[in-house]
Order: C-alpha cells, then structure tokens, then sequence
C-alpha cells in the first residue's frame, strides 16, 4: 500500500490535537463529554486519512451514495451544518448575555438616578 | 375612569423623539398614571425629551429590542413593589383611553394577564399587510397555546402583580409578544382579551414589522421553543 503525503501529516496533526484537548480536560477547561466529542472527532479526521478509499466506500453504501465522492462531499456538508448549529447556539447565548448585562446597566442607572443624593 | 387601580404604564421606546411627546401628552389627557419609558438605545434624543416632560426613563444602553425592553419594564415592576403594569407602544398607534376596557375586563373575568386585541370586535383600518402579518403570527402562536387567542402580537397590555411575578421573557424581539402568552398559560394565568382601537399612521406603519423582522421574529420564537 502506497502511503502518501497526507496520510502521515494528519494523523499527526490529530494526535497533537487530541494530546491538547486531553491535557485541556486535566486541567479542568472541559468537561468529560466535551473531551470525548473532540477524541472522537479527531480519530474520525485521522481514521479518514488514514483508510480514505476504505471508509468513504462504506460512507456511500451505507447511506446509498452512488459514489464515494458524492458521500464524502454530504458528509462534510452534514458537518459545516452541524458546526453552523453550534456557532448559532453561542450566538444566541451571547445575545442572552448582552442583553442581561444592558438591562443590569440601565436598572442600576435608574436606581442611583432615584436615590436621594 | 382607569386611576382606580394603581397602574404603571411602560413605554417600550426605539428613536420615537418625533412622537413621544405627543404621546405622554394623550396619556397624562386620560389619567394621573406613573408613566415609565424604557428608552431601547435611542439615538435621536428620544430619552431626553421624556425627562424634559418630567416622566421616568430607562435607558439601555445597546438597542436590544422590543422583548428585552419589555422585560425590563416587569424587573422595575418588582423592584419597586408596582402592582399593575400597562404596556402601551410609543409611535402613537394605541389610544390610552382603551386602557379603561383592559382595567374593566382585568376586573370582570379577574384576568391576570390582559391583551388588547385589535380584531377582536372593532373595525380597524389595518394595512392589509400588516393583517397578512398578524394572521401568520396568531396561527404560529395558538398552535402553542391551549386557548385561541384574536392577536397574539398586540403591545397594549395589562398584568397584574400574579403576572408580573411569572413571567420571564427571554426574547428579546418582537416575538416576546407570543413568549408573554405561552408563558402565562405554563404559569396558570388567566390570559383575557379585550377590543381595542388603533390608528395606523404612515409613521407607525415606518415603525413596525416587515417581511423580513417577522421572518426572522418567527425563527427566534420558534428555535427558543424548540432548542431551549
């Protein structure tokens, strides 16, 4: 079996991510599902890279792709949307925040406003 | 008149110096109320003039919408112990007069949470645009709701102390309109309805919604049930 350029470096690259997610998760900046989701997602990536023909194969006939190609391009749109999803949750949830931090503001104002001086 | 209950009116306000003043002028005509503005992040001035008239002013600093000003108006409600709250909208559509038909039904069908309802028995000129609007909305909001309600979307609303304890509006648009109903039927409150009138001018109708707010209203309405 031929091992090309990319079947090297990626792996790689997803082990330094993993090691950094796993030291990030002893030092309590995630939570155990959180360091689990990125694992997985990571030996995804570097099981892809690894056996790309092998999975994308499976990908396709699994979900009834003509081709592996067309699989591979659905399975990254599914994972653009999927990460869309979790940019628009932060979004709401930062809205949230704002807005909280804007009416805390405004009430504090008006109370010192009433207050006798 | 409406003075026989201790109310508070909340003016939920976005640049609105063109009218405002016009506006406390019409409602001090009806009654000797506690008058209230939550300026939403104006830039036209719309804060200073209130004080110049001598009323209360919440001032947001980031304009963060109808919803949040909403919700600020019930947190200054139980902070100072006010027992009514009426929300009236600041471009001069509601008539302040109709409060006395949202005091009147409080009090007969002892309602906790009272929507002034523009279909619901007067002939108002409304843009057929905005009837088009308001249509998709009550189908989308009754559909969550078990109670039919005429117009899920009016602004010109009474609570009482048992609503102003139970509702917690995270919407920050438009759709805290819907959100107050659904979450006063979760509570158990009595939601009534009441006719009242409005008069659409070209600067109201300026105002309001269009096609894509509601859009986008609908979709933070229905994400915030589905995704909460």
């Amino acid at each position: 079996m031929e091992i090309r350029f990319f079947q090297v470096v990626v792996p790689l690259v997803a082990l330094l991510f993993m090691a950094n997610q796993g030291l990030r998760y002893r030092r309590g900046r995630l939570n155990l599902g959180e360091a689990l989701f990125s694992g997985l997602l990571w030996i995804g990536v570097a099981l892809l890279a690894v056996f790309p023909d092998e999975i994308s194969n499976f990908v396709a006939a699994l979900f009834g792709f003509k081709s592996n190609t067309n699989a591979v391009l659905f399975l990254g749109l599914g994972i653009l949307f999927y990460f869309q999803y979790r940019i628009y949750r932060l979004q709401v949830a930062q809205r949230r925040a704002i807005t909280e931090l804007n009416r805390q503001l405004a009430l504090d104002r008006f109370e010192k406003a009433q207050a006798p001086s | 008149m409406p003075e026989r209950l201790p109310i508070t009116l909340i003016l939920p306000a976005f640049n609105e110096a063109r009218i405002i003043e016009q506006v406390i002028r019409d409602i001090r005509q009806v009654g000797n109320f506690r008058i209230v503005v939550i300026d939403d992040g104006s830039t036209d001035g719309t804060a200073a003039k209130v004080l110049a008239m001598g009323e209360q002013v919440v001032r947001h600093p980031l304009n963060r919408g109808a919803g949040a000003a909403c919700q600020t108006g019930i947190s200054l409600a139980r902070k100072y112990g006010w027992p009514y709250l009426a929300f009236m909208d600041s471009d001069g559509q509601h008539f302040p007069e109709d409060l006395e038909g949202l005091i009147t039904t409080m009090q007969a069908q002892q309602a906790d949470l009272v929507i002034g309802s523009r279909f619901a028995g007067t002939q108002n000129q409304i843009p057929y645009l905005r009837r088009f609007f308001n249509t998709a909305a009550n189908i989308l909001t009754n559909s969550f709701c078990t109670h039919h309600y005429t117009d899920t979307q009016s602004g010109f609303r009474l609570l009482n102390q048992r609503a102003i304890a139970a509702l917690d509006l995270l919407q920050d648009d438009f759709s805290y309109c819907s959100e107050m109903i659904i979450l006063a039927e979760r509570a158990k409150l009595k939601v009534a309805e009441t006719p009242i009138r409005v008069r659409y001018t070209d600067y109201s109708v300026s105002k309001g919604q269009d096609f894509q707010v509601g859009l986008l209203t609908a979709f933070h309405f229905l994400w915030k049930l589905i995704f909460k």
